[in-house]
């Protein structure tokens, strides 16, 4: 699965993707506590998860929604439009 | 009916010129050109940057676009939304609307601007002379 990062999220996790191999179907909450395994600075980022939103395939996402390993994820801050 | 994102700057006259010429048989053209306020909270603004996901900001557009064309009257449309560095007085937005009355066309472009505004997946991060900040959302 690819996941995608941007703005601050981006900024301070210092990259713009990772690629996550994941089996079957994953709620995203499950996929955000297994990147904050990865490192202190993951389990940092995302923290506090209720500052961050979600997209799969760029559809806005919750935290709660699937997603299997063809889908790509996105996560970032509320957006500030244009 | 076209949907651009780009880190170039556009040309309003040429843009205007030629979606006039495209459109010679409709009642109304209406342009709108945001532009990056040199000045933001008190903050003497040095650059920004908009940082964006470009693919979801397509899609979401295209679907936010079918939906005001859904309430009729709109025959054409051309947007431009810049991302990237960004100095102050720059252009940021073109969008042209092309209507057989101005009203639906006024309409189309007010709708569109407060969905750029709330919705649209840009971020923007200015700098000032001695810091610098991402904007919070304008929800």
């Amino acid at each position: 699965m690819r996941i995608l990062y941007f703005a601050k999220i981006s900024e301070e996790l210092g990259k713009n993707e990772d690629l996550l191999l994941i089996k079957d179907k994953l709620r995203i909450i499950d996929v955000v506590n297994i990147l904050k395994k990865k490192n202190e600075k993951y389990n940092l980022v995302f923290k506090k998860i209720s500052n961050i939103k979600f997209a799969i395939n760029c559809e806005y996402a919750t935290k709660n929604d699937y997603i299997t390993d063809n889908d790509e994820l996105a996560i970032f801050p509320p957006v500030t439009g244009g | 009916m076209k949907i651009y994102f780009q880190k170039k700057d556009f040309n309003i006259g040429k843009e205007l010129n030629n979606f006039s010429k495209k459109n010679k048989n409709v009642g109304s053209i209406i342009s709108f050109v945001g532009k990056v306020r040199p000045v933001n909270n008190n903050n003497k603004l040095k650059f920004m940057e908009i940082d964006c996901y470009k693919k979801m900001a397509l899609h979401q557009t295209n679907k936010i676009i079918d939906i005001l064309i859904s309430k009729g009257g709109i025959i054409d449309y051309q947007v431009i939304h810049r991302f990237g560095k960004l100095l102050p007085s720059d252009n940021i937005v073109l969008i042209l609307v092309a209507s057989q009355h101005r009203k639906e066309g006024f309409f189309f472009i007010e709708d569109l601007i407060k969905w750029f505004k709330s919705k649209i997946t840009f971020w923007k991060k200015e700098f000032y002379l001695n810091s610098s900040a991402w904007l919070k959302s304008q929800k």
